[in-house]
C-alpha cells in the first residue's frame, strides 16, 4: 500500500493541479448555466483567448510583469465579452435553451477562426513566470513548480467564489433571481443587470483560466473544443450552478485524468467518459446538483 | 480523432473545402496567350500541352501548418522551373483535404471528376489516402502521395496508380530500432498516440529493436488528440526502469510531450529518442530548450550536406524567410520526380505516367540524397539527427547516415 502510494504520489499531486485549473475553468460555466440558464458554448473559446493573450505578452521571455498584465487584460476582456454575450443572448431568453447554445457555439467558431487567422495554426508554448519555471524536488521526484502554484491559486479562488455566492448580499441577489425572477424584479431590481454581471464574471473566469493554463497547455487551434468538453464534464458531474459541485467535480476529473490514467493506462481513452457515465447513472443531476433542474 | 475538434471539423471542414477549392494557374511569368480552352484532356499532351495537377493539402484543421509547408515547396519548384514540367505548362488546382477522409475524399473526387485533373499530388492524412486510392484505380489516374505514411498505401492496399515520395511510418521507426539495438542502450520504453500511425511506429520500432537483441521495458498508447497532460504516462516510464524512451508524436502533442518530459525531470535521466516528426518544423521552436539533445530518425534534415540540399535550403529561405521542413522538401521533390517522369512519359494517361515513374531508377538530385522507388515507395537513407542550439536557433543536426531503408515488408 505504502509502495503504491509512493509510486503514484506525483500523479495524485498532479491531479490536484489539473483539478484546480479545471475548477477555475468550470465554475464560470457552471454558474452561468445553473443560475442564468445560458449554456455558454463559447466558454472554451474564451479560455483560448486568454491563452493566446498570455502568449502575446510572454513570448519574448516570461516575466512577472507580463504575466500579471496578461491576467489583468484577460480579466477585462472576459468581462467585456461576457457583457456582449449577455446582450446577444437576451433576445433568445424566452426561447429554448438550445437556441442560445447554438448562438454561443457560433460565436465560439468565429472567435476560434479569428484567433487562427491572427496567431496562425502552429502550437505555441508559453513559459511560466520566473521562479515558477523550474522543477522542484517533491519527495525525491521532480515536479514543475508552476503546477504547485496552480493548486494554491485554485484553492484561493474556490474560497473567494464560494464566499461571494453563498455569503454576500450580491450572491444572495443572484441566487434569488435564479429562484424567482419575477419576484426579484417586483422588488425593483433589473434582473437583466444581474445576468450581465453573472455572464461577465463567468466569462472572466474563463479568460483568466486561459492565462493560468497557458504554461501547462500552451495555445493552439482546437484547444478550445478539448477544454470545453472537459469543462462540460466537470459541470455535469458536479451539478449545475453549484460552486461546491464544480469544485468537487473538478477535483474528481483531475484525479481521473491523472491518477486514473497512471493506474489504468490501457483504459486512458475511456476512463473520463466512463466516470461521467457512472455518475449519471447513480446521480443523474450530478453530485451536488439542484433537486429540481433549473428552469423547469 | 472523433473527439478532437468536433465542432469546427464538422461545420467548417466541408465549408472550407468548397470555399478553398481555388484554381491557380502557376506560371511564374504570367504569359498571356497560353490558355487553351479545356486543357485538361489527357490525349493532347504531345509537345507542349498543359498538365492539370491537383494539389491536395490541408488548409483547415490541425494539419494546416503542414499544408502551408507543402504549398510552399510546390510553389518554389514551379517558380524555379518557370511553371513548366518538361514540355507541359502546369496548371495547379489546389484542394483542401481538411482533417480527415470525411472532407478529404470528396475533395479528391471533385478534382478527378469536375476539375478533370491529370494527376494528383499531396495528401497528409493516411486515412484520406487510403479512402481515395480506389478512385484512382477506377479513373486510371496517378496519385503521388507526398506525406501520408501508412504502410498499407503502398502495401496491402497498393494500386498500380498510387505512388509515394515520402516515407512509411515503420520505415522511419525501424531505423531507430535497429540503431538503438546496435548501440545497446538497454531497455527502452515505447510511446505513441493511439491511432493507426502511432501503432505502426510502435510495431515497426519494436520489431526492429527486438530483432537486434533489445528489450522493450514497457509500452503506452496515449489517447490521440485528447491528451494534454502526459504526466500519468511519464510516471509509467519512471516506474518501468527504462534506460531510454522512444516516442512518436507530432504537432501540438509533440510540443506538450517534449516540454513535459523535461519538466518532470526525465530528460536528464532517461534519454529521449523519437521518430523525426517529434522535432520537425514549427514544433521545434515551441519546444525550445527542452528539445535540445533529443535524437530522432527521419529521411531528411535541413543540415544534410549535399549540393541539391544546400541549393534547396538557400532558395527556400530566400523565398519564405524560414527553414524548410520535411513536408516542404517532400512536395518540392515530388514536383521534381513528376517532371522527370513527364519527360519520359509518352502521354498523360495514368498507365503511361505509372510506367514512366517505374522507369525512373535512382533519383540523384533530391535534397534528401539519392533514393529510388521500391514497391512504389521510397528506398532512401534514414538519418540520425540530434537537436542542437546554434546561436539561438534550434536545428536538427545530422549525427550520421544510418543507411538505406526500403519500406518494411517490401
Amino acid at each position: 500500500m505504502i509502495e503504491w502510494f509512493d509510486s503514484n504520489l506525483v500523479s495524485i499531486l498532479n491531479g490536484f493541479a489539473i483539478g484546480s485549473l479545471l475548477f477555475i475553468l468550470a465554475v464560470g460555466l457552471s454558474i452561468v448555466f445553473g443560475m442564468m440558464d445560458v449554456l455558454n458554448l463559447a466558454h472554451g473559446a474564451l479560455f483560448l483567448v486568454g491563452a493566446y493573450l498570455a502568449w502575446s505578452l510572454l513570448s519574448d521571455g516570461a516575466t512577472w510583469g507580463g504575466f500579471l498584465a496578461a491576467l489583468g487584460i484577460a480579466a477585462l476582456v472576459g468581462l467585456l465579452a461576457g457583457g456582449v454575450l449577455s446582450v446577444m443572448t437576451e433576445p433568445l431568453a424566452r426561447r429554448p435553451i438550445l437556441d442560445q447554445a447554438l448562438l454561443t457555439l457560433g460565436v465560439s467558431l468565429v472567435v476560434a477562426e479569428v484567433l487562427s487567422i491572427v496567431y496562425g495554426n502552429d502550437a505555441l508554448s508559453v513559459g511560466a513566470p520566473p521562479g515558477l519555471a523550474e522543477s522542484v524536488s517533491f519527495l525525491g521526484r521532480s515536479y514543475p513548480a508552476y503546477r504547485l502554484a496552480l493548486i494554491g491559486v485554485g484553492l484561493v479562488l474556490a474560497v473567494v467564489v464560494y464566499v461571494v455566492v453563498e455569503r454576500t448580499s450580491v450572491g444572495a441577489l443572484v441566487r434569488a433571481s435564479v429562484a424567482d425572477r419575477e419576484m426579484v424584479s417586483a422588488m425593483g431590481i433589473d434582473n437583466r443587470k444581474v445576468k450581465v454581471a453573472v455572464l461577465g464574471i463567468g466569462s472572466m473566469l474563463a479568460t483568466v483560466a486561459g492565462v493560468l493554463g497557458a504554461p501547462v497547455y500552451g495555445a493552439r487551434p482546437g484547444l478550445d473544443d478539448t477544454i470545453l468538453i472537459l469543462a462540460l464534464v466537470v459541470v455535469v458531474i458536479g451539478g449545475l450552478g453549484s460552486v461546491k459541485g464544480a469544485f468537487v467535480g473538478a477535483m474528481v476529473i483531475g484525479q481521473v485524468e491523472s491518477l486514473g490514467r497512471a493506474v489504468l493506462p490501457d483504459l486512458a481513452s475511456f476512463i473520463l467518459f466512463g466516470t461521467l457515465a457512472l455518475v449519471l447513472v447513480l446521480r443523474p443531476r450530478g453530485l451536488f446538483g439542484p433537486r429540481k433542474l433549473a428552469g423547469t | 480523432m472523433a473527439l478532437h475538434g468536433p465542432f469546427r471539423g464538422r461545420l467548417l471542414g466541408p465549408l472550407g473545402a468548397v470555399a478553398l477549392l481555388s484554381l491557380t494557374t502557376a506560371c511564374g511569368g504570367g504569359s498571356l496567350g497560353g490558355d487553351s480552352g479545356g486543357g485538361g484532356e489527357g490525349g493532347g499532351g504531345e509537345g507542349g500541352g498543359t498538365i492539370r495537377v491537383g494539389l491536395v493539402i490541408p488548409q483547415a484543421g490541425v494539419y494546416t501548418p503542414l499544408g502551408e509547408d507543402m504549398q510552399q515547396g510546390w510553389d518554389l519548384w514551379l517558380e524555379q522551373n518557370d511553371g513548366r514540367m518538361g514540355d507541359y505548362e502546369v496548371e495547379t488546382v489546389v484542394a483542401d483535404e481538411g482533417e480527415g477522409p470525411d472532407t478529404g475524399v470528396p475533395a479528391i473526387q471533385r478534382l478527378l471528376q469536375e476539375e478533370q485533373v491529370d494527376v494528383v499530388v499531396g495528401i497528409v492524412n493516411s486515412a484520406t489516402a487510403l479512402g481515395a486510392a480506389e478512385q484512382f484505380t477506377e479513373a486510371q489516374k496517378v496519385l503521388i502521395v507526398a506525406n501520408a505514411g501508412a504502410g498499407a498505401i503502398t502495401g496491402d492496399a497498393a494500386s498500380p496508380y498510387v505512388w509515394r515520395t515520402s516515407f512509411t511510418n515503420a520505415q522511419v521507426a525501424s531505423a531507430m530500432g535497429q540503431h538503438l539495438a546496435e548501440e545497446g542502450v538497454g531497455p527502452v520504453y515505447v510511446m505513441a498516440p493511439d491511432y493507426a500511425a502511432g501503432q505502426e511506429v510502435v510495431a515497426g520500432f519494436t520489431e526492429a529493436f527486438e530483432a537486434g537483441g533489445g528489450t522493450v521495458a514497457g509500452q503506452a498508447l496515449t489517447p490521440f488528440g485528447t491528451t494534454q497532460d502526459y504526466q500519468p504516462f511519464l510516471s509509467g516510464i519512471r516506474e518501468s526502469g527504462a534506460a531510454a524512451t522512444f516516442v512518436f508524436y507530432s504537432g501540438a502533442e509533440a510540443v506538450s510531450f517534449v516540454q513535459q518530459y523535461d519538466a518532470f525531470g526525465l530528460k536528464d535521466t532517461v534519454p529521449l529518442y523519437g521518430s523525426g516528426f517529434l522535432t520537425e518544423g514549427s514544433v521545434l521552436d515551441a519546444q525550445g530548450q527542452s528539445a535540445v539533445g533529443v535524437q530522432t530518425t527521419l529521411h531528411y534534415s535541413t543540415e544534410i550536406d549535399n549540393e541539391a540540399n544546400t541549393a534547396f535550403v538557400e532558395a527556400y529561405q530566400a523565398a519564405y524567410d524560414e527553414l524548410p521542413t520535411v513536408f516542404g522538401m517532400t512536395t518540392y521533390d515530388t514536383a521534381n520526380v513528376l517532371a522527370d517522369a513527364l519527360a519520359e512519359a509518352e502521354g498523360l494517361s495514368g498507365d503511361q505516367l505509372s510506367a514512366a515513374l517505374d522507369g525512373l531508377g535512382e533519383i540523384e538530385d533530391s535534397p534528401r540524397g539519392p533514393w529510388s522507388f521500391t514497391g512504389q515507395s521510397p528506398e532512401q537513407s534514414i538519418y540520425l539527427r540530434e537537436v542542437t542550439d546554434e546561436g539561438g536557433t534550434l536545428i536538427n543536426s545530422v549525427v550520421t547516415d544510418l543507411g538505406s531503408f526500403a519500406q518494411p515488408g517490401s
